[in-house]
Formats: C-alpha cells, structure tokens, sequence
C-alpha cells in the first residue's frame, strides 16, 4: 500500500500507539486467546503505521487506543504479506 | 415414550458430477419426448417415467417401491450426441483456456514459476493467507499475456470470447471456432498440480466436465405435473425445457447418422447449446429468452434458486410457521403494558399442548368436554401411542373425556395469561418481537397497550400484527426470560427507555401535575384506585377556598414512586414556556416541584424519571409505575376534556398584521439583496459565485421571516392554549408546527432548493419569466388555517410530493442496508473468553466494546451511574467523614477489574462525595456488584444487536443530501446516503473535504492561512487563461491578470506546468503563451489536447476544488471541498498531524488501517449525532474493526465482508446465488454449518445467544 515517496505520518491524531510484540508475549497473547495466527484480526507489511518499524510477515503489533469506552484498550494485529 | 434417532448434518460438499457420476446415479435412461401416451400412462424411457419417483399418493415408485410420501426421486439422464458447455461454469472455462496452451495444456508459466507458486501455496505459515489468495489472480495475469508456451513452445493465439457460448482463435489461417468437443480434450490434459494452483480440487472439479456429455434428468418430484379443473395434464417448465432439449437431441443423433452436411449439423448443436443453456439459467444476457406457449418466460434452474422468492430466501431462509396469527391493531389502554388483547375466535384456532396430569386431569377433562367450539375448549388430543383425535366430529365428548388418561396430551385453547410473541413487520430490531401475556377479548382485532406502540413503530391506521404461540416448555422459558415488554423497556441501542408515556398521556401527566390541579379527597381515592395503590393514604396538602381539604395532583403522581427516590431535571416544558421555571424535584418519593411530561415519563428520553426507576430499581418497578401512571393520566385527561380545534389558532387582528410587517421586511432585504447582486456589489460567500451566493442569502432570509411569523403566532397564544401545551410538553407537534398552522408557511422547496424552475425561466407559467420575487418561487405567505391560495396550493403540494417520493425511496435503501448489516454480522457472537469471533474463530474485538458492557443491561451506555450511587448513600449516610488514606484502601479493593476510564470516574467522584467510609464501602460494593451484572454474557449475538442497532435508525434518517445550516457551512453528504456510502467504504464520498489544520506557529495568523490556503486550492490553466484556438496548428491562451495575481501565479508557473507536455510547443509573449502543435492534428486530436491543456495544473493540489477559511477558537483552519490527503501533506505550514478527510479509504492508503477504523468510527458518529440519532459507540466501533479485521477496508456488502464469508450456503443467500454455489463446487468447498444462515437451511438449531450452550455428557466407561 505504500507508494514511493510516500509521506508517513506516524504521530497523525487518527494513528494509535503501534509496537512490535516480542516473541515471547507473542505465545503468551496466543494462549490467552486460544487461538491461531490467522484468525487475528490482520495489518498489512506495507501498512503505513508500521512501515518504519522494521516489521516482517509473520510478526505480531500491539496497539494501544484511545477509547471511548474504557479510557484505554489493546488490540493486536498480525502482520501479514501483501 | 418415543423416541427419534438424532441425525445430524455434519457438513456440505459441493462438487461438480462427471458423465461417469451422471450415469450412475441414473435409474434410466431419457430418450423420448413425449411424456404420456394416448391412456394418460407415462411413458417408458419419457420425462415421467414411473423409474424417477412418484407424483401420486397411491403410486408406487418402480425404482424404491416406496410411495409418494417417502420416495425421494431418483436421477435419470439424457445422452448429449453433441457434447455442450454447462453454463455456469462459462467463465471458468474461458479463463482456463486463456491460462493454458492450446497444445499440451499446461498453464503458460515457466516451471521455475509454478514451482515457486506452489511452494508459496504449500507454505503452512500463517502470514501467507492472505497472498495465497492472490495467486490464481496472478497466474491468470501472466499466462494470457503468453505468446509462446514456456513448455512445449507451441505459438499461442489469441482468444475471442463472445458471449455467450462461442469461443474463436485468431489462428493464422484465419478464425477458426473451437467446439466444445475440442474444448473438452484440451481440459482432459490439464494436471491436477495446476489446477490445484488454480484454486480447483481437482478430485471434486474437473475442468473436461464443465463440458456436458450427459445431462442429469431431474426426478419427478422436483417438477411435478399438475392437473388442472379441466382434466387436462399441465407439466412444470423444467419438463418443458427437457422435452426441447430431447427432440433437438434426437433431431442431431439423427442426421449426424444420415451423414446431413456439417453446416446443417452445426446448427442442431448450437440450438442444443442454446437450450442446455437455458435449461440452467433463462436470464442469460445475449441470447433470447425460453418462452412458455402462453408467452411468459420460463422458469427454469437458475431462476428457481435466485432473488428473493427464490428457494434461498424464499423458501429456506424465510419458513411458514403453524400456531400463529394475523389482524389487525387496535389501541386498548385498559391493557396491562405486557399483555395483547386476543380476539376471542383466534383463541379457539391457536393451541397450547399441555400433558394431562394428576394435578390438572379435573380441569383437563372439562376443557375437552367443551371441545373445539366452546371456548375454553380443545382441539386434539393426542394420546401416548402418538394417534391425534380431531374432537371436530365427536358426537360425545364426555366419553373422550372420562377416557382420558395420565400422559395424554391435549391442544387447549389459549387462555389469559399464556405467553405469545408478538410481532410487527418490518423486524427491524429485537423489540419488534415481544412476549405479551394473553387477555382473551370480544372483537375481531389484537389489542395492544398504546405505550408499546414505539418499539413496533405500531399505529392504528389499519397496520396488521402477527402473534405466534409457542409450544414447547423450553420456548415458553425462553420468551418469558427474554422477551418479555417489560425487559425491553431498555433499548439496547442507546441503554435508555424506548417504551414511555406518548400524546395525551404527557398531556394527562401535565395537566395533573401542574400547580393549580387539586382533587377532593374521592377524585384522589378513586384515582389512586385505578393505579392501583395499596398503600396507605397520604394527608391532603392544602384547603381550597371553602375550606375543605384538597390533595394537589402531585401527591397523586408520587403515590407511585418508591419511598427512597430522589431525583431533579428540567422539564420540556419549563425550557419551552417563558413563566416560572421550575425544575422537577423528586425527594424521597415526593414530587416537589415541577411537572411531568415527556422529558419525565416520555417514550424515548433518557435520564427520565422512567429511566431512572428501571436502572435503579427494576423492570418490573418501571412497567407498574408506568401502568399506574399512565391510567391515571389517561382518566385525568379525560375528566379534564382536552381538545384542539380550529379556534385554538385564532389569533388577535394585531399579531396577523405583525406577522404580516416582518414578512414584508424580509422580501424588502431580498429584494435589497437582489438589486446588490445586480449591481455586482453583493459580497460572494464560501468561494461560491455571485448567483449561489445571492440564493443563499435569500433563503437564509426567507427562513428567518418563517421563524419570525412563527413566533409571533406561538406567543399570541397563550399559554393555556391546547396546541401549546401539546407542544411544549413534547406530547405531540411542536412550535413549528404552530407557527405553520397560525403564522406563516414559508418557504417550499425541492431537492433542498428554493422552486426555481419547471417553465422556462420561471417556476409556473403564472408568473412573468425571471420574476425574482419570492413568491414567484414558492415562499407560501400564508398559513393553513386561513389556506393557501391556489398557487401556494401548488408549490405545497410540489414539496408534499416530494415528501412521499422520499419516504418511499428511503425505506428501500435502508432496508436493503439493514439486511447487508444482518448479514455481515448475524453470525458474530460473544465467546466465553469475551473477545468478539465469527464461528470460524476469527477475531473481530479481543474485549467487546473494549470494555466489555452490555449496553442493554449499562446505564445509558455506562457500566453504572457512580454519582447517582453516592446521592442514594449522602441521604441515609451518617458518621465522620472519610479520611483520604481510607478512602484510596477501599477504592484500591473494588475498583481492580475496573477498565481505566471507569476507574479514574469512580475515583474523582468517592474521593469528592464528602462520605463516611462505611458509606463509601456500600457505594463501591454496589458499584462493583452492577459493573459485574452490566457485563455482556457469552454467547450473546453481539453481532446482529450490532446491525440492528445501526439499521433501524437508517429508516428514520432523512434523504435529503443537502441542508443549509448557516451561510457558512459547506456542502456534505448527511443522512442515510452518507452511512450507506460510509458502510459501502466508497474509494470516494460523494462530496470529499479536508480540515487542515496549520502549524503552531502560524495557526493564528490569517495571512500567513491565507498564503498556505492558496498553496491548496487547485488552480488549473483554464482559471487563468481564455483561449483561442486553430484546430490545425495551435491554441492561444490569453493570461488573466488579475487572477494569476490573486492566486500568486506568474507566466512561467503556466509554462513549467505545460512543459511537460510534449504535443506542442510554448512560444511565450506578454499577455498570451501561444502552444503550437507539433503535428498538425484533426479537429478532435485539437479538443483533446486543449482539453488536456485546460485541465492542467498550474499551482496547489490536484482535486481540491474550492476552499473556505473558518476560524476556531481562533485558530484558522482551511476547510476545503474536494480531498487529497497524500499531496495536502506535502503543502508546508500545514499541521501534519492534524490534517482530517471523510474519505476514509484514502485514510487507509496514508496512514494505515488502524487511523481508518477511527477515522471511520468519527465519520459513523458525526453521520447518526448529526441526524439526532443516538447509537451507542460500542455498536459503531464493532462495525469499524469488522470492516478493518483482514488489514484492509472491506465493505459491508457482497464485496466484502458478506463475501467473504466462509459458509457457501450463507453467501448463496445473500446475493449471487449461482455463481456462488457453482464457484464452491469447482473449489471443491465444504460447507461446515457453523454460522446462522447455514443452519437455518439445514433446519437445526442456531449457534447463537441460547443456542451456543449445549450439554456435553461423559459416557461412563464402566458398565
């Protein structure tokens, strides 16, 4: 989805707080959901949010919103291919 | 006891039959066309033969030897003499033969490359799902570009497909057709490796059979033959279309043995083309429909299963049920809130089973002696050994009874106090679905209580209601614990009351508990009465002038509030009337002051003294205290004698003059207006041009005369005036109103616009051409108690036409959306661990509505209503107050599992309540005890409580596109066409805009905005220059000074812009840049490149059409019509990080998926707020992570999420029934019956809410 000379705006007011999980926390957030990868909610490689942070396929974000309903709540993606 | 063998569908494989498949399964050959001979016997070997199942009910089937009614049909088939393609499957064969070579059929892709596809496709990691998708996308891509086979290196030639069945290659011995027959021996060889890249399961899905060598016949079962009055036999249209596929059949078998020549057989194949074709799908778009002899089309398979009356949604979504009923409405206020009133000759048709028993056998055995005619009676009974007794025709009825026995079952009339379901279409949320309780009347239609008319939206203006009976104790559980009127006082889109007070019970409420009501002790004691108090009785308030004493009307009302109730609002009323504004004080169950009306009891009002009472309370407490209230109310209004009528808008000669001046005004500024704009003087607004500007202040005019004469006749009455109280109470119509009927109509108007056209230049031809006076254009001076004259007439009723036209279009669209909702979301449940999932265990939310709430079950959307816990604690709070050490140990204990923003709440709030640490610990205990009760339970169908949310106030949103707000607004999609192009997720909004916001440093400075505004706004050639042309040789532009001036715009700008066009050449002078073409062009190579030229962009963003500088707290923002997110971030002085756009797909592309689910839940939000709509954020933020889950924008719809659903049955139901199944069918696809839809189909019960649970047993080993 990134286009060359694209222009990133990681800190925009609508982009949450996104970081990679580390494997370890990974397997744990698997557990606690009993579930496999794919069936995560899922983020693009090439996803603008997460460009500059050196992901590769395969990995897991963590993200942080703001909400309206519980002041704060953690989502994750998992990172697939295009 | 009997007992049934459970069998159970597991699952569904779709495959496609081969000729070796077809044969077997046929019982008999088809080879005549006829299919009865001359003694009315089917023929042997014809369409009917007695091998394919059974029609009547004494036959026997010679396949089975079965009879009718447990046959189920048997296969029979037709050999083609010419093999034919399967329509269906058009597509696919097409795009195999453009992938594969024309001599060795392998796929026109090097080895190395299909070996890397097939390594990508055998790739078990997780993170290819979504590329292995892509790859039969991608092969396709690469092997019709192929000239040459990477394999045997045959030369390809190119490929024409005409639709709908021929199939051409381009060879170089000209154009030479391919036949199905060659077709079916190239797909022979293609290998399954490659057809498994394809997507194919080649074990379910060979491409060679999507060539018909034999056809399937359908048993007879499937197309039965009636006999009509007349004697005569009248076959089904499949039969028809067998019997034509037959005769051609037998027709090509023939002459291709008599050796006719190949032309005349070409012929016969292409018409057994043509009705193989149609014998699957009739509505094929390039060939001509099969007819019936009577001339109406044919119904053949395809049309059988598609639409909405087709078998998918006509007969296996949507069922016909017994044991329910249908009539019409009719108020009935005397009514329980939860009961229905049940005309007495449906309540002897509708039964309930019941088991005699030792407890009820007496009371049984009389109900059957009063049999089915006398009501209470019975239907049947039925006994152990499952034999069911019609009592219709038993003479003696008392013989039956004294023979009934222990373990009988009867079919009992319905009685007061059964449970039904109640129901009125269209079901757009739970509530249309309710459990009343019986009340058996005279009379021939349902009754209902008045109240719960806005949960059905229910009138009586003839609208019909279905009442259905459940039979089974499990059913009758069910309904009572769920359904029930009074657990649905709560709405669970908002988590506020959708069941109150309406009309004349908020005028009752008001003009009872006003000031100056008093009630002698017997009107007090009678009216306490029909409440039905049993307390007892308060001492009178006051005397009255002859010293007796009076109670006031508002010891009444709090007669029906609990003791401990303490509440203050402001009343409708006191906002709306200029007296002496009292707020409603409520102290310990004694309505102090202020008076009741819709704002305190009314159907949809939050935070009302109805709400307040069902969350603090019960449902229960609220549907007793809403039954005592509203008879009461009811009785009062009637004692009271309350009408309106033609002479409650009379007004003074005074006000009528008045109102009649401010008019007059008004036309004196818009004719002031008008002359401005001719004068050229007039001040443009918004970057709109003189004329836009002119109608805009015009109309803002005119309105405001509209409002003037309203107000003038609103405030002649005074304020004991019928339609007053109606409206300020919020009992019905309001001031506008009002103002309509005694003041001023006001302006008509059509598409948002003021009447301007229809003749030429005019609006009717009764006017002289470009009259400018508003009356010319549909401002209506008059009012609808004097009546309008006859060409106000006609202005009015061009608006009210407009009106129906609306309504009528709106509720298609919005029905079509709230069925697009259901089925992207009906299958999206809770799971025990509360995340949200579809049954296939993909995550939508890892915490529904990120905190987990029911909204239902919340307090208007939150877990619970601290500061209303703390008021209740303050009263009966007594000892020292808490230490700030306590107060945090006490806090720390309860508020653990609290969600961050409920914390710091319930914090602030204890920390200030000035409470004893006893009182602070009953407080928290409570508020913990309701956070845990408000949670969503398992299994909850959070994803159709979703939709519905969502769907049902698209019925109430408004059509109309645009609204003027104001002379500065912009122009923006609202409504329901913005929430359907919001859940369509559009590549772009029918009216894109941006907000830029600009850098600190300058983001007070209006030059500074201005300067970056000019960076923005888009300014083509064509703002800059006219021109003139030569067709042959060139184009001179002649610059605009002034406007390259205004836009900060020099000649130079204009030539780099231009330069990178190579058709011409810029020769540059003073005023004009001349572009001489470098060949000489025709006159429409000229237009082109003008075109091209005038379109070109000389200077700011390309798509930012107009732009509008506002002012926020001070701050200048740059709000513009037409967006472009990616360059608008490249202009410098704009703030980044601040930059908005409604498109949000543009979003997604920018700034990735996650900003897109905001930008998607603001945009969702400001769409419903807007229109008044209140929807919780839970439902609007489920949707958005829905349409954001697989990493890219899906839309709600068959594109999208709908399908995109695993479930093949579930997707064919929706839309593209065919194409669908015959998709799975090559796919090999495996319907897993895991979803709603699906098992709907199937017939079993539902994965969802009640259904999730099911008992798993441990067999015991031993024994």
């Amino acid at each position: 989805m990134v286009k060359k000379n694209q222009i990133l705006v990681p800190d925009h007011v609508y982009v949450p707080k996104h970081e990679i999980v580390s494997k370890e926390e990974a397997r744990e957030v698997i557990a606690k959901y009993n579930c496999r990868l794919v069936e995560l909610p899922l983020i693009f490689v090439t996803d603008p949010a997460i460009v500059g942070l050196g992901v590769k396929p395969g990995d897991l974000i963590k993200i942080t919103r703001t909400s309206s309903t519980a002041g704060q709540a953690v989502y994750y993606r998992y990172v697939v291919e295009v | 006891m009997s007992f049934q063998s459970a069998k159970t569908i597991d699952g569904i494989r779709f495959s496609v039959w081969s000729p070796t498949e077809i044969r077997k399964y046929s019982v008999a050959e088809i080879t005549a066309p006829e299919t009865y001979d001359e003694d009315g016997m089917a023929v042997q070997g014809g369409l009917m033969d007695g091998r394919l199942g059974t029609l009547e009910p004494g036959q026997k089937c010679l396949t089975c030897g079965n009879t009718s009614a447990r046959c189920p049909g048997h296969f029979g088939h037709i050999e083609l003499a010419e093999p034919v393609f399967h329509i269906a499957f058009i597509d696919n064969i097409y795009k195999l033969l453009l992938m594969t070579c024309r001599s060795c059929s392998r796929l026109k892709i090097a080895q190395d490359d299909l070996d890397e596809l097939a390594r990508v496709m055998s790739r078990e990691a997780a993170y290819t799902a979504v590329s292995q998708k892509r790859i039969p996308e991608m092969i396709l891509e690469k092997a019709r570009k192929a000239k040459e086979c990477p394999h045997c290196g045959k030369i390809q030639y190119d490929l024409i497909f005409t639709k709908p069945t021929n199939f051409i290659e381009k060879t170089e011995a000209g154009e030479n057709r391919l036949l199905p027959i060659t077709i079916r021996s190239r797909f022979f060889q293609i290998i399954d490796a490659d057809l498994e890249l394809l997507g194919y399961d080649p074990t379910t899905a060979r491409p060679e059979w999507f060539v018909l060598q034999a056809l399937p016949v359908a048993p007879v079962t499937v197309r039965p033959s009636i006999i009509l009055e007349t004697g005569i036999r009248s076959e089904d249209d499949l039969t028809h279309k067998m019997v034509d596929i037959i005769r051609v059949n037998q027709r090509l078998k023939e002459s291709k043995e008599a050796g006719t020549p190949p032309l005349i057989v070409q012929d016969l194949v292409d018409l057994l083309q043509y009705h193989a074709t149609t014998y699957f799908d009739n509505e094929v778009s390039g060939i001509p429909q099969a007819h019936h002899r009577s001339g109406r089309p044919l119904k053949t398979l395809t049309q059988r299963l598609k639409g909405k009356e087709g078998r998918f949604r006509g007969s296996l979504s949507g069922k016909r049920v017994d044991f329910s009923s249908r009539t019409v409405i009719s108020p009935d206020p005397d009514l329980d809130l939860s009961e229905v009133g049940v005309p007495l000759y449906i309540a002897t048709k509708l039964t309930i089973p019941e088991i005699v028993t030792d407890w009820n056998i007496e009371r049984m055995k009389k109900l059957v002696v009063n049999g089915p005619t006398q009501y209470p009676g019975v239907n049947y009974i039925i006994r152990p050994d499952g034999v069911k007794i019609r009592l219709d025709f038993v003479e003696d009825k008392q013989t039956i009874a004294d023979s009934l026995e222990i373990g009988y079952k009867i079919e009992r009339h319905l009685l007061d106090g059964d449970i039904v379901m109640f129901n009125r279409q269209p079901s757009l949320h739970q509530m249309s679905i309710m459990a009343h309780y019986v009340k058996v009347l005279p009379g021939k239609t349902f009754r209902l209580h008045p109240s719960v008319c806005p949960p059905y939206n229910a009138d009586f203006d003839g609208d019909e209601m279905n009442l259905h009976v459940p039979q089974s104790e499990e059913a009758r559980a069910e309904a009572i614990l769920l359904m029930r009127v009074q657990d649905q006082i709560i709405s669970p889109r908002y988590g506020g009351p959708i069941i109150g007070g309406l009309r004349d019970y908020v005028t009752g409420s008001y003009l009872l508990t006003r000031d100056d009501t008093y009630l002698t002790p017997a009107e007090f004691t009678n009216y306490a009465m029909l409440g039905n108090y049993n307390g007892s009785l308060p001492k009178p308030a006051t005397k009255d002038a002859k010293g007796r004493p009076v109670y006031t009307g508002k010891q009444l009302f709090s007669l029906f509030l609990p003791s401990d109730f303490n509440y203050v609002m402001t009343s409708k009323w006191a906002k709306g009337t200029s007296g002496s504004k009292q707020d409603v004080v409520i102290k310990n169950g004694e309505l102090i002051s202020g008076v009741i009306d819709k704002s305190s009891i009314g159907a949809e009002e939050s935070e009302s003294v109805l709400h307040r009472i069902a969350k603090d309370y019960s449902n229960i407490q609220a549907k007793t205290f809403l039954n005592s209230i509203l008879v009461i109310a009811k009785q009062f209004i009637t004692h009271y004698g309350f009408s309106y009528g033609y002479s409650d808008l009379e007004m003074s000669e005074k006000s009528r003059a008045q109102i009649l001046d401010k008019i007059s005004d008004s036309y004196d500024i818009v004719d002031d207006f008008i002359s401005q704009s001719k004068k050229n003087m007039l001040k443009t607004t918004r970057g709109l041009s003189v004329a836009d500007s002119l109608e805009v202040y015009i109309v803002n005019e005119l309105s405001k005369a509209r409002d003037k004469a309203g107000n003038i006749a609103d405030t002649s009455l005074d304020e004991t005036n019928a339609g007053r109280i109606m409206a300020t109470t919020g009992a019905r119509g309001s001031s506008l109103n009002i103002g309509q009927m005694a003041g001023a109509l006001g302006q008509q108007s059509r598409r948002g616009q003021r009447l301007l056209k229809g003749y030429n230049d005019r609006a009717l031809s009764h006017y002289s051409p470009n009259d400018d006076n508003p009356d010319s254009h549909g401002f209506v001076k008059s009012n609808y108690r004097d009546g309008l004259s006859a060409l106000e007439f006609f202005f009015h009723a061009m608006a009210g036409r407009e009106g129906l036209v609306d309504t009528a279009v709106r509720t298609q669209q919005s029905g079509y959306m709230q069925r697009r909702l259901i089925n992207a979301l009906e299958h999206i449940r809770l799971e025990y661990d509360g995340t949200v999932r579809d049954p296939y265990g993909h995550i939508m939310q890892f915490l529904y509505g990120e905190d987990g709430i029911d909204v239902a079950k919340s307090d208007h959307g939150e877990a619970f209503n601290i500061s209303r816990l703390i008021e209740s604690q303050r009263i009966v709070d007594s000892g020292k107050k808490a230490g700030g050490e306590e107060i945090s140990g006490v806090l720390k204990k309860y508020t653990k599992t609290f969600n961050p923003k409920l914390k710091s709440t319930v914090i602030e709030a204890v920390t200030s309540s000035n409470l004893s640490l006893a009182g602070i610990e009953t407080v928290c205990k409570k508020g913990l005890d309701l956070y845990d009760r408000a949670k969503v339970e398992p299994g909850q169908a959070v994803g159709i409580v979703t939709a519905q949310s969502l769907g049902e106030p698209g019925t109430q949103m408004t059509l109309r596109t645009f609204h003027f707000a104001g002379i500065r607004e912009r122009n923006v999609t609202l409504g329901l066409p913005r929430l359907i192009e919001l859940v369509d997720a559009r590549k772009k909004p029918t009216t894109p805009t941006m907000d830029i916001y600009l850098e600190e440093s300058i983001k007070n400075d209006r030059e500074k905005a201005i300067e970056v505004a000019k960076n923005v706004l888009q300014t083509r050639v064509s703002a800059l220059a006219s021109y003139e042309m030569d067709y042959k040789s060139e184009i001179i532009l002649k610059l605009d000074r002034d406007v390259m001036a205004d836009r900060e715009v020099t000649a130079e700008d204009i030539e780099l812009a231009l330069s990178s066009n190579k058709k011409f050449k810029i020769e540059a002078s003073e005023s004009t840049i001349v572009l001489k073409f470098v060949e000489e062009t025709d006159a429409p190579g000229a237009l082109a490149i003008r075109n091209k030229v005038l379109n070109t962009t000389v200077k700011g963003v390309p798509s930012i059409e107009r732009i509008t500088l506002v002012q926020n707290d001070g701050e200048w923002v740059i709000q513009t019509t037409g967006s472009n997110l990616q360059k608008v971030l490249g202009i410098e002085g704009i703030d980044k990080r601040k930059v908005r756009t409604n498109n949000v797909l543009e979003i997604a592309e920018t700034l990735g998926i996650e900003a897109a689910r905001n930008a998607l839940i603001n945009e969702l939000n400001s769409t419903l707020e807007d229109q008044g709509l209140e929807v919780d954020d839970r439902y609007i933020m489920l949707v958005s992570d829905l349409m954001c889950s697989r990493g890219h924008m899906q839309q709600i719809g068959r594109h999208g999420v709908a399908g995109s659903k695993d479930s093949v049955l579930a997707r064919a139901a929706f839309e593209i029934t065919v194409p669908t199944i015959a998709r799975a069918a090559l796919a090999g696809e495996i319907e897993k019956l895991r979803g709603v839809t699906e098992n709907v189909i199937v017939g079993s019960n539902i994965p969802i809410g009640s259904g999730t649970v099911d008992l798993y047993m441990q067999v015991s080993k031993k024994r």
